[in-house]
């Protein structure tokens, strides 16, 4: 059984760098300008954005994510009492 | 007797409405929480679907409404976190709707991302040249009437605005929560969501310490550069001290986080001097203090009873004026290396609004992996979580306590 993983990470990774280059771009000409600004501001929400998503990659337990799918296996198994 | 408002709307997408400013009010004796119906009118044949939503409150179901501001990548999710924890159980991604959602939903607590009321996308801001921090990228007006339609205890659809595409998303059903927690860059800045606000955190991170925080998380990443985060930092810097910075005079309390004093010439942002200032006269709010409130006192708490490896701790407490505000203001420098030392600095601090003795210390060793755990901002995000559930309480008391005396008079 497989499940769909989100290959979200490395998709956001690509956009920051692109993100960046663009920004570069737009702001050789004026760095005050409001489209220079625009631009840093989307590399910075790319760049949050793709902490968090990193953080959730890190997160991730690979023995709690199969147990969250097969809680009835002998690995996952846990008793309160 | 359970009070009820029945809102009428008109032509609406979705099975629940959002209150207009049109709305006509009528007060009936029903008992549901919630009930919608639709009317249709069969004389015209246009579309013009009529409907009424009525709403019952019983005097203590109303939401309390938190405010938190912050700059992005400055520990909003962190300080959530550890806030939701306070209330018991996790906060999760709405179950089975859009996997990029930004609201986290608990039993108790519901945080929204205000970056949803976006009224311009990505696309957008590029083409007007304006940033996320600017107003005008920004509907204030639709926040507004949703926050208050989530406080009168009405469900709302919100946006979302999908961080990845950077487009809007379609909207998710918001439920009134017992706690709605409102995140992100402008909280307090329109008077008229400020005014719906029960509490409000402001988090205020210096700029050398947000430089060191993106180096941290963004080195890793491809393309980016230290001059490419400078850039970044710079660029948004004159919309950010425009309009996010404001703000923080209306805060209750506000957590800064500043290099450290222990080090000469420190900047990596590794040891930090926290501040957390406490706006006085707040209705049930009582600040923390150390030792003896009123006083200033600077601490050291390592010597003979507890042993610090450097830089070691020190502690500072005392009264303030903040944009013409009273203040007490409690701060704290330096890193905790073990768990002994702060349940010591605990047991020294007065009105924490805990529930018995080491309960600071137990959530922070909860979350021990968090960023901040060993240092104060995790220490002072903690204890805000606490004086919330306090004020909470203190709200809800309260509401319980004024019927029944109505009654008797």
């Amino acid at each position: 059984k497989f499940r769909a993983v989100r290959a979200a990470p490395d998709k956001i990774s690509e956009k920051v760098e692109e993100s960046i280059k663009n920004a570069q771009e737009t702001c050789a000409g004026d760095p005050t300008s409001g489209e220079c600004v625009a631009a840093w501001d989307e590399v910075e929400e790319l760049s949050a954005a793709a902490s968090h998503a990193r953080d959730k990659k890190k997160d991730s337990d690979p023995l709690e994510d199969y147990c969250k799918d097969n809680p009835e296996t002998l690995e996952c198994k846990t008793f309160d009492d | 007797m359970a009070a009820c408002t029945v809102y009428s709307t008109q032509s609406l997408r979705t099975n629940i409405s959002i209150p207009t400013s049109s709305s006509s009010k009528t007060h009936l004796g029903f008992n549901q929480k919630q009930v919608v119906f639709y009317t249709t009118s069969k004389k015209s044949r246009t579309n013009n679907n009529k409907r009424y939503l009525i709403t019952c409150k019983a005097g203590d179901s109303q939401t309390i409404v938190i405010g938190l501001a912050a700059d992005s990548g400055c520990g909003k999710s962190t300080f959530m976190r550890r806030l939701t924890s306070v209330f018991g159980g996790a906060a999760e991604p709405p179950k089975g709707g859009n996997p990029d959602s930004n609201t986290l939903i608990s039993d108790t607590t519901t945080v929204i991302c205000l970056d949803d009321y976006h009224s311009l996308d990505r696309t957008g801001r590029k083409e007007k040249g304006v940033t996320a921090l600017d107003p005008r990228a920004n509907d204030f007006d639709l926040m507004y009437q949703q926050v208050k339609a989530i406080k009168d205890g009405i469900s709302v659809e919100k946006p979302i605005y999908n961080h990845v595409t950077g487009l809007l998303d379609p909207p998710e059903l918001i439920k009134p929560p017992k706690i709605l927690v409102i995140e992100g860059l402008h909280p307090m800045y329109d008077s008229r969501v400020r005014d719906l606000l029960d509490f409000s955190i402001y988090l205020d991170i210096s700029n050398e310490v947000k430089f060191a925080w993106k180096i941290q998380r963004d080195m890793a990443e491809r393309g980016h550069s230290l001059e490419s985060i400078k850039a970044s930092i710079e660029a948004r810097k004159p919309d950010f001290d425009a309009f996010i910075d404001p703000q923080k005079q209306y805060a209750d309390a506000v957590i800064e986080v500043l290099p450290t004093q222990l080090i000469p010439d420190d900047n990596e942002g590794k040891i930090l001097r926290v501040r957390l200032i406490q706006k006085e006269g707040v209705k049930y709010f009582s600040p923390v203090y150390l030792f003896d409130e009123g006083s200033t006192i600077s601490w050291i708490p390592c010597g003979r009873k507890l042993t610090c490896s450097y830089p070691g701790i020190k502690f500072f407490y005392g009264p303030d004026t903040y944009f013409g505000n009273e203040v007490s203001v409690v701060e704290m420098d330096g890193q905790f290396d073990r768990l002994d030392e702060l349940i010591y600095v605990e047991s020294h601090l007065s009105n924490l609004s805990s529930k018995f003795y080491g309960e600071v210390t137990q959530q922070m060793l909860k979350h021990a992996d968090f960023p901040g755990s060993n240092n104060g901002t995790g220490l002072f995000q903690t204890i805000v979580g606490l004086k919330i559930r306090d004020l909470f309480e203190q709200i809800v008391a309260s509401r319980a306590e004024t019927p029944v005396g109505a009654a008797k008079a």
